[in-house]
């Protein structure tokens, strides 16, 4: 296993091995009621981000960088927005999705502050929230388009719904469950425990706190040198990634 | 109007001064209030370089309009104080308030013209110093709601008992249609905007340094149409005004050259909505003339 990120992935860690100011406001493994009832584990292993450069250099995905699911304001625990951060390792696969609609809309997608990963002690999380997961986005503008009014809005929840059955869209509305000035979408209560971490029973901190780092798996990010693809692939799945949006 | 009990040799002169400018300060506002057809008048005045105080209905409770911004500003510094915020934290700016009629959610009718560089960063962030900058200066509505939803309206109500100001109530942001409606609305007297600013103006509205940096917000206002207006134009004023429809208000800490400054609340209220009028500027005239006199000016 490499020591450094600079060597290697991402850290990940086990939530239960953090401080304990910390460990409160995360909360790992510990089960919290929905809004309709429902009982969810809160995630226990999380990506660490040591700094602000770090999450800014990060990319989950060709077009979303890290730091862009970190936008907070003061609503969360100011412990939390200081480095060195921690986000759920599920932010992965709401990137993927999330890349699949920038792709489908051919225009940057901005998440809204607050509209990424909000710890339990974000003042928005009244009850489980699939942000609190880092499976939730809230989207204010597509392109040019800043999303505020009912037309806008629900073209794009169609054209998402279309996309895939794996998002739950939120409705256009003023109620509570809706949304009238943003686009909410969520893959529900995902938790996922990356390969290079091993899982084990022990929910409480241990003297040898566990973690490991991610493989550099995805080497275009983290400036692999590009190697030809094989002919049998048709030449559009290795083509460069086209940049960041900001 | 009132004179401290220290008295002085020429005291007897003093008292006489005293009295000649309340007459003709009380004949003069009775005059604007006829002139202007103004339905409801209350005024509060303190000057530190004479310790003179002087008012006319200065109890009487009004619709606050914009001058409760002063008592937002002060929470914001009152937690500044306290070390439970920072003044460069992020806000989020987004234009979803609830009202406190019937906690249904609604949204501010804002554009570029009425928001300018707040509506600019719709979805992002600003930090709290420049929405309270913004709040006070241009007189921002959404910068105000904003900051209410920082602190909190207990909180707010907590800073004006803490430091004895009767006389304010804020009950909530502003365009809360619903509420208003329901007449649920933010009130203020002429003599509790005059010790909030007196407490501003001699550096006890929590500390000389948070009271400074309220001063140096307040005299950046942009409104200067109230009390600035019926000042000579060296004359630096650190107000807040507040107009809605039949009310037109402006609370302000006026700096004079080589004197200490004095401190004014011109609270009006008019029969049918007014545009545009002179009678807060009247008012500040006579008090300055008024204080001119009596210095011999």
């Amino acid at each position: 296993m490499a020591e450094t990120e600079t060597e290697s992935g991402l850290k990940i860690v086990d939530a239960f091995d953090l401080e304990p100011d910390l460990r409160a406001l995360l909360r790992p493994g510990e089960l919290v009621e929905g809004i309709g009832g429902q009982y969810h584990h809160l995630p226990r292993y999380f990506y660490e981000i040591p700094s602000h450069e770090a999450a800014r250099q990060i990319r989950v995905t060709p077009h979303f960088g890290l730091n862009e699911f970190l936008l907070v304001d003061l609503k969360e625990a100011a412990r939390i927005r200081a480095f060195p951060r921690y986000v759920p390792c599920a932010i992965r696969i709401l990137a993927f999705y999330l890349e699949r609609l920038r792709e489908a809309t051919g225009a940057p997608v901005h998440l809204a502050v607050n509209g990424g990963y909000r710890s339990p002690a974000h003042k928005l999380s009244v009850a489980a929230t699939p942000h609190m997961w880092a499976t939730a986005a809230d989207v204010y503008k597509i392109g040019t388009v800043v999303l505020r009014e009912r037309a806008s809005i629900e073209t794009y929840n169609r054209l998402i719904e279309d996309l895939t059955d794996d998002l739950y869209v939120m409705p256009y509305g003023h109620e509570i469950g809706k949304a009238d000035d943003h686009i909410h979408v969520d893959l529900g209560y995902v938790s996922i425990v990356p390969r290079e971490i091993s899982e084990d029973r022990l929910e409480g901190p241990q003297p040898r706190p566990r973690f490991a780092y991610e493989e550099r798996r995805r080497g275009d990010r983290r400036g692999w040198p590009r190697e030809p693809l094989p002919e049998v692939l048709p030449a559009a799945a290795h083509g460069s990634p086209s940049g960041h949006d900001k | 109007m009132a004179k401290s009990p220290a008295q002085t040799p020429d005291a007897v002169d003093v008292r006489q001064s005293v009295a000649k400018a309340e007459q003709s300060l009380y004949a003069s506002v009775l005059a604007i209030r006829g002139r202007h057809e103004i339905e409801r008048l209350g005024i509060a005045f303190y000057d530190a370089e004479t310790t003179l105080q002087w008012s006319y209905n200065a109890d009487l409770a009004f619709h606050a309009a914009s001058t409760m911004k002063l008592a937002v500003l002060l929470a914001v510094f009152r937690q500044y104080t306290r070390g439970e915020l920072t003044l460069d934290e992020p806000v989020h700016v987004r234009n979803k308030f609830v009202s406190i009629y019937d906690r249904k959610p609604y949204m501010l009718d804002i554009n570029r013209d009425t928001e300018g560089e707040i509506y600019d960063h719709l979805g992002r962030t600003m930090s709290v110093k420049q929405l309270a900058y913004y709040m006070i200066t241009c007189s921002s509505n959404f910068a105000t709601n904003l900051l209410v939803d920082v602190v909190g309206v207990p909180v707010i109500q907590t800073a004006l008992d803490e430091l004895k100001i009767d006389g304010i109530r804020v009950l909530r942001g502003v365009e809360d249609h619903g509420a208003f409606e329901a007449g649920l609305n933010n009130e203020v007297t002429a003599n509790g905007l005059l010790k909030l600013l007196r407490l501003v103006a001699e550096g006890k509205a929590y500390g000389e340094e948070a009271s400074a940096q309220m001063r140096e917000i307040l005299l950046d206002q942009r409104h200067k149409s109230g009390i600035p207006a019926g000042l000579p134009q060296a004359a630096r004023v650190a107000h807040k005004t507040g107009n809605i429809s039949t009310v037109h208000h402006d609370a302000g800490i006026v700096y004079l050259e080589g004197r200490k400054p004095y401190v004014l609340v011109i609270l009006t209220q008019f029969s049918s909505e007014t545009g545009r009028t002179t009678a807060v500027a009247d008012v500040s005239r006579d008090i300055y003339e008024c204080l001119a006199g009596m210095n011999g000016g």
